[in-house]
C-alpha cells in the first residue's frame, strides 16, 4: 500500500469519527432551535455544547493527522527500503527504519532480505562458476590443434572448435546444424567408414579409429587424417558422437622426403659398387694372366662388394618398411618354376663359397598369390644367411618345399653353428643380431626383420629352428589362395635380379 | 646373330656405360653411346635399335620423361626396339612408373655384373 494513500484514508477515518459527535451537537442545536424554550431540560446549547463539541473536534482533527502522519512514516521507509531491496541493496535495514508492530515487519522483512542476498549471491557465484568452466572448456576446444566436433543423435554437428574450422577450411556457422556426413565426410577409398560406423552403434558406448582418412576440405584440396570417434548412448547434453581428427598431411609430407632421401643416399651408394662390382666381374672374364691366388683375391673381392650391395639394399628395404613403402603386390606366381629360377641363380655363389646345396622340391604345386619380389628376397636372405653360417667343405644347405595342408612351406636347412635357444625368440627383431661380440659374420641385423614383415604381408608366418653346434632351419609357410582365372592373363611380369628389377616375360625369348 | 643388333646406351656417366659396353662388344652388338636424354631422343630418330639401356637420373631429361616420349601415345619410338631401364634408383614409384610406361624391363645396376647383364640381353635379343 502506498504510505501517502495510506494517510489519506487514516485521515479520512479520523475526519468520520469526529464527524459523528458533530453530527449529534448539531441535530441537539436543531431540536433546540425547535423546541424553543419548550425543552428547557436540555443543557444551554449555546453556552455549553458548542464550545465543547468546537474544542474537541478540532484538536481530534490535528490529533488525527498527527497519528496518521506518524503511522504512514514507518511505512514509508519500510517501503523505501523495498524498493531499495527491488534494486539489489541488501545491505538496507527494515529493523532500524520501523517502530512498535513495525519493528517486527521490518525484523522479518530484515531476514528475508538477508536470505534473498544469500541466495542470489549463491546463485552469482555458481553463474561466475559455470561460465568460467564453459570459458575455459571453449579455451581448451579452441586451442585444441587437432579438429574437435560433436554430433546430436540425427548426426547433426552441434559443436566444432577452431581447429576443425580451419583444417576444414568451414566455418563454425556455416557447419553448425549440418549434416556431419555431408560437410565432414571422412573416407577410406571412397567410403563413409564412419559415420556408417557410427549408425551401427546404436545404444553403446564405443571409441572408433581410423588412420589415414581422406577429407575434402571446402576449397576442394584433399587432406589426410588419423580420425578417432567416440560414440555415446546416453549423454545429458544430447551428445551421440564426439569425433577428433588429426591432419597428417605435414607428416605425410616429411614421410615422403624421407623415403625419398634414402632412395637418393641408396642410389648414391650404389654407384660406387656398381664400378667396383662391375670391373671386378670384367677381371674375372679376363682373368687368363692372373695366378689362382689373384683369381681367389677377385673372387673375395666380389664376394664382399655383393655382401655390400646387400646390406645397402637391407637398409633401404627398413626404410620402406618404416614408411609403408613396402608394397606388397601379389600376382599368380607358379611357385616351383619361381623357386627354381633363383635356385639356378644361387648355385654359382654356393659353389664358390664351397657349400653343398640341395633342393627337394614336390613334384607339383598349385599355384598362389604371391609377391614375387618380395618372395625372392626372402629366399635369398634366407639361404645368404645359412651359407653365412656353415663351415667351407662340410657346409650342407637344404631348400625344401612341401605343401601343408593350406599352406606352402618353405624351409632352408643348414648343419652350421646353430642359435642359442635364449636368441630364437628375437631373431626376427629389427637390428638384432647374435651373439655381436663374438659373431664372426657381419649384418646390420635387418635381414630377418625385412623377411618377417614380407611374410607376414602374405599372410603367413616365419620361424627358426636350431641346436647349437648341429644346424638351423628356418621355415616359413604362405597360405595358398585362390588364384582367380582370368588374372593369369595379366601377369606378364617376371623377376630378374635384386629387389627392384623385372623383366617383362613376353620380351624374352 | 648378335653381330647385326644394334644397342643404345642412354647414360650420363660414360664410365659405367664404357663397362658395360666392353663385355656386349665381345659379344658381337653394336654399341652407341648418348650421355643425356635429348641426345638419346636425336641417335634414335636416325638409326634403328633393338634395345635401349635408359639411365633413370640424368641432367635435363630423366629417363622417365625419355621413355614417355619414345612410348607415350604420341611417342615416336620404334615399338620394335626393347627399352630397359638400367639405373640404381630403386624407387617403388619409380619402378611401377616404368612398368605403367611400357618399358620392357627395370635393372638395378648394383645387383648385377656386366657379366650377368650381357646373359639377360642374351635372352632378350
Amino acid at each position: 500500500m502506498q504510505p501517502n494513500r495510506f494517510k489519506r484514508q487514516t485521515l479520512a477515518l479520523f475526519f468520520i469519527v469526529s464527524l459523528i459527535p458533530a453530527l449529534v451537537v448539531a441535530s441537539i442545536w436543531y431540536l433546540n432551535m425547535q423546541a424553543d424554550d419548550q425543552v428547557h431540560i436540555l443543557v444551554d446549547f449555546q453556552a455549553f455544547v458548542l464550545p465543547v463539541f468546537l474544542l474537541g473536534i478540532v484538536p481530534a482533527m490535528v490529533l488525527s493527522l498527527v497519528f496518521a502522519e506518524l503511522l504512514a512514516r514507518p511505512v514509508r521507509r519500510i517501503h523505501n527500503a523495498a524498493l531499495e531491496l527491488a534494486h539489489g541493496h541488501f545491505n538496507t535495514h527494515f529493523k532500524e527504519q520501523g517502530a512498535g508492530e513495525f519493528k517486527d515487519i521490518g525484523e522479518a522483512l530484515d531476514q528475508v532480505a538477508s536470505r534473498l542476498e544469500q541466495t542470489l549471491s549463491a546463485a552469482a557465484s555458481e553463474t561466475a562458476l559455470i561460465e568460467a568452466e564453459r570459458n575455459k572448456l571453449r579455451g581448451v576446444l579452441s586451442a585444441m590443434t587437432d579438429g574437435v566436433f560433436a554430433l546430436d543423435k540425427d548426426g547433426r554437428i552441434i559443436l566444432f572448435n577452431r581447429a576443425a574450422s580451419e583444417l576444414t577450411g568451414r566455418s563454425i556457422e556455416s557447419v553448425a546444424g549440418q549434416l556431419a556426413e555431408k560437410v565432414m565426410p571422412f573416407r577410406l577409398n571412397g567410403e563413409l567408414v564412419m559415420t556408417r560406423w557410427l549408425a551401427t552403434q546404436q545404444g553403446t558406448d564405443r571409441i572408433g579409429r581410423w588412420r589415414s582418412l581422406e577429407l575434402y576440405r571446402e576449397d576442394g584440396a584433399s587432406l589426410f587424417v588419423d580420425v578417432e570417434a567416440v560414440a555415446l548412448s546416453n549423454d545429458p547434453n544430447g551428445i551421440r558422437a564426439l569425433v577428433t581428427f588429426h591432419d597428417l598431411t605435414a607428416r605425410q609430407q616429411l614421410e615422403q622426403m624421407k623415403v625419398d632421401f634414402v632412395a637418393l643416399a641408396a642410389h648414391e651408394l650404389r654407384t660406387p659398387l656398381t664400378e667396383i662390382k662391375g670391373y671386378l666381374d670384367i677381371l674375372q672374364h679376363e682373368s687368363k694372366g692372373l695366378t689362382k691366388s689373384n683369381r681367389e683375391f677377385l673372387a673375395r673381392s666380389m664376394s664382399s662388394a655383393t655382401r655390400l650391395t646387400g646390406l645397402v639394399n637391407n637398409l633401404l628395404g627398413v626404410a620402406r618398411i618404416e614408411h609403408g613403402e613396402l608394397n606388397y603386390q601379389p600376382e599368380p606366381v607358379d611357385y616351383l618354376a619361381f623357386a627354381e629360377d633363383i635356385i639356378d641363380e644361387l648355385k654359382p655363389g654356393l659353389k664358390q663359397q664351397q657349400v653343398a646345396f640341395e633342393a627337394k622340391l614336390p613334384v607339383e604345386l598349385p599355384q598362389l598369390m604371391a609377391d614375387p619380389i618380395g618372395l625372392r628376397e626372402v629366399i635369398v636372405n634366407l639361404v645368404d644367411n645359412a651359407a653365412a653360417h656353415v663351415a667351407p667343405k662340410v657346409g650342407q644347405v637344404t631348400l625344401t618345399i612341401r605343401r601343408h595342408r593350406d599352406d606352402i612351406e618353405t624351409s632352408i636347412t643348414d648343419n652350421g653353428t646353430g642359435i642359442p635357444a635364449s636368441a630364437l625368440p628375437h631373431l626376427f627383431t629389427k637390428f638384432y643380431r647374435v651373439d655381436e661380440m663374438k659373431s664372426s659374420t657381419r649384418g646390420t641385423g635387418l635381414g630377418l626383420y625385412i623377411c618377417r614383415s614380407i611374410i607376414e604381408a602374405h599372410g603367413g608366418r616365419i620361424w627358426a629352428e636350431s641346436k647349437e653346434g648341429e644346424g638351423s632351419s628356418f621355415t616359413f609357410r604362405i597360405p595358398l589362395r585362390q588364384v582367380a582365372p582370368t588374372s593369369k592373363s595379366d601377369n606378364n611380369t617376371t623377376i630378374t635380379r635384386g629387389a627392384h628389377g623385372w623383366i617383362k616375360e613376353h620380351s624374352l625369348h | 646373330m648378335a653381330g647385326s643388333k644394334n644397342i643404345l646406351f642412354i647414360e650420363d656417366d660414360r664410365l659405367i656405360s664404357e663397362m658395360y659396353a666392353r663385355l656386349l662388344r665381345a659379344d658381337g652388338y653394336n654399341i652407341d653411346f648418348a650421355y643425356n636424354g635429348a641426345e638419346g631422343l636425336q641417335k634414335t630418330k636416325n638409326k634403328h635399335y633393338d634395345l635401349i639401356l635408359l639411365d633413370i637420373m640424368m641432367p635435363q631429361l630423366t629417363g622417365i620423361e625419355v621413355l614417355h616420349e619414345l612410348r607415350g601415345e604420341d611417342g615416336h619410338g620404334n615399338p620394335d626396339t626393347k627399352i630397359i631401364i638400367l639405373t640404381n634408383l630403386a624407387q617403388d614409384k619409380t619402378s611401377r612408373e616404368a612398368l605403367k610406361s611400357q618399358a620392357d624391363g627395370y635393372i638395378i645396376k648394383a645387383d648385377i655384373v656386366p657379366s650377368q647383364l650381357a646373359s639377360i640381353i642374351g635372352k632378350l635379343l
